[in-house]
Order: structure tokens, then C-alpha cells, then sequence
């Protein structure tokens, strides 16, 4: 959540410019809630793109949150069908990374932790709408870097002390950009999922219990 | 023109179904050791795949604003300052980058 308010801000700033209205500018960010779909899907309007074309992109770049909540519901105790339909809806990359690197493991903290993530995103398109004609652009540019440094600030200090995981993240990341050529878009989930295969065999499983502290 | 309600209707809804999807059928599975360890090694890899390059785009324009910020937020983070204050002194210091660059 406490990236998620500048973040709104700039992708508010984002979606007004492209011609989204406030309403839609707020509703983009109620129903999808995905930083990242959103920013593509307000740059492609801006651009010109086809609603179709849109839709696309949007469902092959938020397709990581399968994978993602496939991870946290394995993670999550005392979880049911119900509960888990509930809070389907409210996995993002960041309340996804901050429940895998935490200890805590109660469907009650998660629910917590994703309600006020997803509260500060609306809240940040909210404030954005109003307060945006007071902004200068280089402060709503420089609110684009806070999910990312959000994303450093949990990465760094989970590999910091085991050299083949920063090894997997250094392999992750050049994949990713090579992908980026060859298949476009899917890149994300694909550098994503073989990424953690070749972990199988560079990274020891103490990992998994040294990555709780 | 584009309708922009289509988008929004046709995106939260491609956007959902991922979402789904798992949270019907994870109870049911029973995961292996292999399987959890590939769930497990997930977050490394999607937040390596999500970083880079995309923090590169931050600015559109000016590439290395976004090298600058993750440079910043990585040496703060190997501090060990806190995440709070890792978000809000990252922005600042890109502000203060953004106003210094009329300067060169």
C-alpha cells in the first residue's frame, strides 16, 4: 500500500491525459486493479489502439496473477472456496511479494494487507483526478518509480544473503529483456515461469526457510 | 473514437478470470515438494521480470531517471532502511534529479 498512493496519483495523471473522464479514470483502477495493465491500457488509448487490441495485451500481461495466486492461496492457511473467490480480485505484484517474504501466513493478514492495498490504489486515482492541475510533471514522473522501488526494497534484502538466488534474479531480468524480442508481451509470465524452473537446479531449498527471516 | 467503457469492461474482465481460476482449484491440489519449491522461487522471479526492464520506462523519455531511481533504492535497501521511508526518499531524490537537470 506504501507505494500505491504516488503510484495512483501518477497513473491518474496517465489515464486524464489519454482521455479517460474521472469516472473511468477511478473505475479502470476499481475493476481491474493491475498497475501495470492499467499504465498499457492508458498509454494504448492515448496511442490509438483498437479496444480489442487492449483487452489482449491486458489479459496476457495480468495473466502472472494465475501464477501469482496460485502461489499465495498455497501459501494462505485455513483458506476456503468462498474466501478465496472473495479475495481473488485483490492479488497484485505487491501484495503478492510482501505476503511471500512475510512470515505471517493467516488468510485474516492477507485480507488486511491486499483490502488496504486496494483501498490506497483507488484512493491514489481519486486524489490524482482532484488534484493533478496543482501537480508539476516532474513530481507526478517521479511517483512513477515508487512501486518499483517498492519492488528493490523487497528483493534486495531476500537475496542479499544467498548468492545463487541474486544469481536466478540477475538470469530472470536478461531473460526478460531478450524475450521482450522474441514474443513481445508474454515476455513477463514467460521469463517468470522459466526463470523458476532453472532455479529448480541453481538454487539449494535452504532458500525457502531463510527467505522467512 | 474508441469507447473507452468497452476497454475498461473488456479488461476487468480478462484481467479477473486469472484471478479465478486459482482460487477454485488450489484446495483441491495437493503439491509436491518439486512443485513447491518452483511456487516458492515465483517471487524472485516475477519481481526480477517486473523490474527489468521496466524500470527503465519511468520516464519515457529519459531512460536512466529510472536507473538513477533503482540505483538509489537498491543502495538504501542494503542499508537496511525501512521500506517506508525506501518509497518516499526515492521520490524525493528523483525530484530533486528532475530539477537539477535544466542545470547541465
Amino acid at each position: 500500500m506504501l507505494g500505491y498512493i504516488p503510484m495512483g496519483i501518477g497513473y491518474a495523471a496517465l489515464a486524464l491525459k489519454a482521455g479517460f473522464n474521472p469516472f473511468q479514470t477511478v473505475s479502470f483502477s476499481i475493476l481491474v486493479y493491475a498497475g501495470a495493465g492499467e499504465i498499457i491500457g492508458a498509454t494504448m488509448v492515448a496511442n490509438g489502439a483498437t479496444a480489442i487490441a487492449i483487452i489482449l495485451t491486458n489479459f496476457v500481461v495480468n495473466l502472472r496473477y494465475m501464477v501469482m495466486n496460485t502461489a499465495v492461496f498455497n501459501k494462505m492457511e485455513e483458506n476456503s472456496l468462498l474466501g478465496n473467490m472473495l479475495t481473488a480480485h485483490l492479488v497484485t505484484d505487491e501484495t503478492f511479494a510482501l505476503f511471500s517474504f512475510e512470515k505471517e501466513s493467516s488468510m485474516w493478514f492477507y485480507v488486511g494487507l491486499a483490502l488496504s492495498s486496494w483501498l490506497s490504489w483507488i484512493l491514489g486515482a481519486v486524489i490524482g483526478v482532484f488534484v493533478l492541475d496543482f501537480l508539476p510533471v516532474i513530481v507526478t514522473n517521479s511517483f512513477n518509480i515508487s512501486l518499483y522501488a517498492l519492488f528493490i526494497a523487497i528483493l534486495v534484502p531476500a537475496v542479499k544473503n544467498n548468492k545463487r538466488l541474486g544469481l536466478l534474479v540477475v538470469i530472470t531480468a536478461i531473460l526478460n529483456v531478450i524475450l521482450q524480442f522474441v514474443v513481445g508481451n508474454w515476455s513477463l509470465i514467460l521469463s517468470t515461469l522459466i526463470g523458476a524452473l532453472i532455479g529448480m537446479y541453481i538454487v539449494d531449498d535452504s532458500f525457502m526457510e531463510a527467505s522467512n527471516d | 473514437m474508441i469507447n473507452i467503457n468497452l476497454v475498461i469492461l473488456g479488461c476487468a474482465l480478462v484481467t479477473f478470470i486469472p484471478r479465478l481460476i486459482p482460487a477454485i482449484f488450489v484446495d483441491r491440489l495437493n503439491f509436491g515438494p518439486k512443485v513447491e519449491k518452483f511456487l516458492n522461487l515465483i517471487p524472485y522471479t516475477a519481481l526480477a521480470a517486473l523490474i527489468c526492464p521496466g524500470v527503465l520506462t519511468v520516464d519515457s523519455q529519459l531512460w536512466y531517471i529510472g536507473l538513477i531511481g533503482a540505483v538509489v533504492a537498491a543502495g538504501l535497501s542494503w542499508k537496511k532502511v525501512p521500506l517506508g521511508a525506501i518509497v518516499i526518499l526515492t521520490v524525493v531524490i528523483l525530484v530533486t534529479v528532475y530539477s537539477l537537470i535544466p542545470m547541465f
